[in-house]
């Protein structure tokens, strides 16, 4: 199985967006091939989905990355390193990257994982996206299924 | 040697959101000795208004990513007691496998990866990896158990789908609860080992005694983790109910000037609520697996040491597994059907409560005849123990300061002591900020 996980705090305004990029997979019928699971704020739970059963695995997350807002890249976990701390282990404080580091330190196999990063414009907590990533999530949405399934 | 002090936590790790620890001690004089919790408040009591019934839950279930299942149980119990709807038999069960499924989860997440590694001594679960490789390798196997049991019943664990005003959107195929049942049976030894681990640990607890109110569901059918009365339990064991639409009695929210968050006081300037609260006001009605777990690890109620928080925590995994084996041969029996929503019978105003993770949580809300939220409130439960924490700072700091404990020794204690409790302050923003290497 292929999985298409967005991760985000739904009341961080732009934090949010891999939940709403997942959302609007949903919403508009276009989880065929793989499933759409949205993860909220609660990174920890991709361990659940770090198994021999999982083919593929297209995270989409916010991403800081000194890019204009709303733009993206896709970028795989050795592409980049995280410049959070490690110290907490947390929901708040982790990051999928520190997420896939404990696994496999601990001895797992992850599937393939490919990251589509998005830079936030804004985040505080506000439910909803600013105008720049909201008018773009067609374009995330399309880009994040035609990468998925060439995984 | 008089004791001098200067500490201040910023943003204390391994808790859920921001809380700051300050502590000044000058030649054993304590100076100040605060716990601030210094969040934004996040208004979803306004969010929820003006939004049809159908949807407020979807939307408080946004409030946390750890305890949204409860967010939306608690949700959907406040908006049927408003409505007056009364759900079927079996979604009573799905609801309390659903609520068991949370508590079981967060549990894990804060037994393994939040306290053990102060246990172990530790700064994360990191490095636990190179030393206890396979009490990690443990957790990530009873985390994965728990989002799949969650995922089954709720649709998703994080912010579930399946359970609405009225009933339940979709229910699970008799074959995927036997599925899950066989799932749980093979969880058997690492829960075994699981308290064969915290057993092992327990010696290293710190020795903390401070009896305050405990305030908990409670209810004479069961643990009391999905519906039941309010309770509370005295330092000398005496107990009162109270009806859940009468929670302000209870609560009764304050401000203080060192916190955004609201405080809570009832009988005493403080009570507690979370697993150390349900075990001292319900232990009797423990599933016996969970009774013989408390008894290997010298747990007994009234245990007024917050540091134990955790250990309740241990005693309350065996609970969860073992009262939702028992739903799940039950519901196996009776047989699993879908049933449609039970319609509101008026539009009004209620309560509703669970017990989530970290202890009571109550939602209230009133609708119009339209079925549209007119105002809601939520009380979480770690504002209620915002108090009594401050109140065991109170005490410990100087007890601390009387044993000429060290300055660093004196964080740990302060630190692991927030952490027991457990606190989820507020849910914060996770995003990723990466630096490209290739």
């Amino acid at each position: 199985m292929r999985y298409l996980i967005g991760l985000g705090n739904y009341t961080a305004c732009d934090d949010a967006i891999g939940v709403r990029v997942v959302e609007y997979v949903a919403a508009h019928g276009l989880e065929r091939g793989f499933r759409a699971v949205d993860l909220g704020a609660n990174s920890l739970n991709l361990i659940a989905y770090l198994v021999p059963e999982t083919t593929a695995i297209l995270l989409v997350d916010a991403a800081e990355m000194g890019l204009p807002p709303g733009e993206w890249r896709f970028f795989a976990p050795d592409e980049v390193e995280t410049r959070k701390a490690a110290a907490g282990r947390t929901t708040h404080e982790e990051d999928a990257l520190q997420v896939l580091a404990l696994a496999r330190q601990a001895g797992e196999s992850p599937p393939p994982i490919l990251f589509l990063g998005i830079q936030p414009k804004e985040i505080r907590f506000e439910i909803g996206l600013s105008p720049e990533l909201d008018a773009r999530l067609p374009e995330y949405a399309a880009a994040a299924i035609a990468r998925l399934l060439e995984l | 040697m008089t004791v001098s002090a200067r500490i201040n936590v910023h943003h204390l790790t391994r808790v859920e959101g921001h809380g700051n620890i300050v502590v000044n001690v000058t030649d054993g004089k304590i100076e100040k000795c605060e716990w601030q919790v210094p969040e934004a408040p996040r208004f979803f009591e306004a969010m929820v208004r003006g939004r049809h019934y159908s949807e407020v839950a979807r939307i408080t279930s946004r409030i946390c990513g750890i305890c949204s299942i409860g967010h939306t149980l608690a949700s959907v119990k406040a908006t049927e007691n408003a409505l007056g709807i009364q759900v079927t038999p079996q979604t009573l069960q799905l609801r309390a496998l659903l609520k068991h499924a949370e508590n079981f989860d967060s549990h894990v997440l804060h037994v393994y990866f939040l306290a053990a590694p102060d246990l172990l001594g530790a700064p994360s679960v990191f490095p636990l990896v190179a030393s206890h490789g396979e009490v990690v390798a443990r957790a990530l196997r009873l985390k994965r158990l728990a989002h799949e049991w969650g995922s089954l019943i709720g649709g998703r664990t994080t912010h579930p789908t399946t359970a609405v005003p009225g009933g339940f959107a979709s229910v699970p195929k008799p074959k995927e609860l036997a599925a899950l049942k066989e799932r749980m049976l093979a969880a058997v030894p690492d829960l075994s080992e699981t308290l064969a681990t915290v057993s092992s640990l327990a010696g290293r607890v710190p020795a903390f005694d401070r009896p305050t109110e405990y305030i908990a569901l409670s209810s004479d059918q069961d643990y009391g983790l999905y519906d039941g009365k309010i309770q509370s339990v005295m330092p000398d064991g005496a107990k009162e109910r109270f009806e859940v639409a009468a929670y302000e009695q209870v609560t009764n929210e304050f401000m203080v000037p060192q916190s955004t968050a609201k405080y809570a006081k009832h009988k005493l300037a403080s009570y507690a609520v979370g697993a150390l609260a349900r075990f001292n006001n319900n232990f009797a009605m423990l599933h016996p697996e969970a009774k013989k777990a408390a008894q290997t690890l010298g747990l007994k109620p009234i245990c007024s040491n917050p540091y134990m928080n955790t250990v309740a925590q241990v005693v309350e995994i065996f609970e969860s597994f073992h009262a939702s084996l028992a739903i799940i041969d039950q519901l196996l029996r009776d047989g699993v059907r879908e049933e449609p929503l039970v319609i509101p019978a008026r539009y009004a105003s209620g309560a509703g409560a669970v017990e989530v993770p970290r202890g009571i949580l109550f939602h209230e809300y009133a609708f119009d005849t339209d079925g549209m939220c007119l105002r809601g409130n939520c009380i979480i439960p770690t504002n209620q123990n915002h108090a009594n924490i401050q109140a065991d700072f109170d005490r410990l700091v100087p007890q601390l300061v009387a044993a000429r404990t060290a300055e660093k020794d004196m964080e740990l204690a302060l630190e692991m002591l927030v952490r027991a409790y457990d606190p989820c302050i507020s849910c914060s923003t996770h995003y990723l900020d990466v630096t490209f290497v290739r």
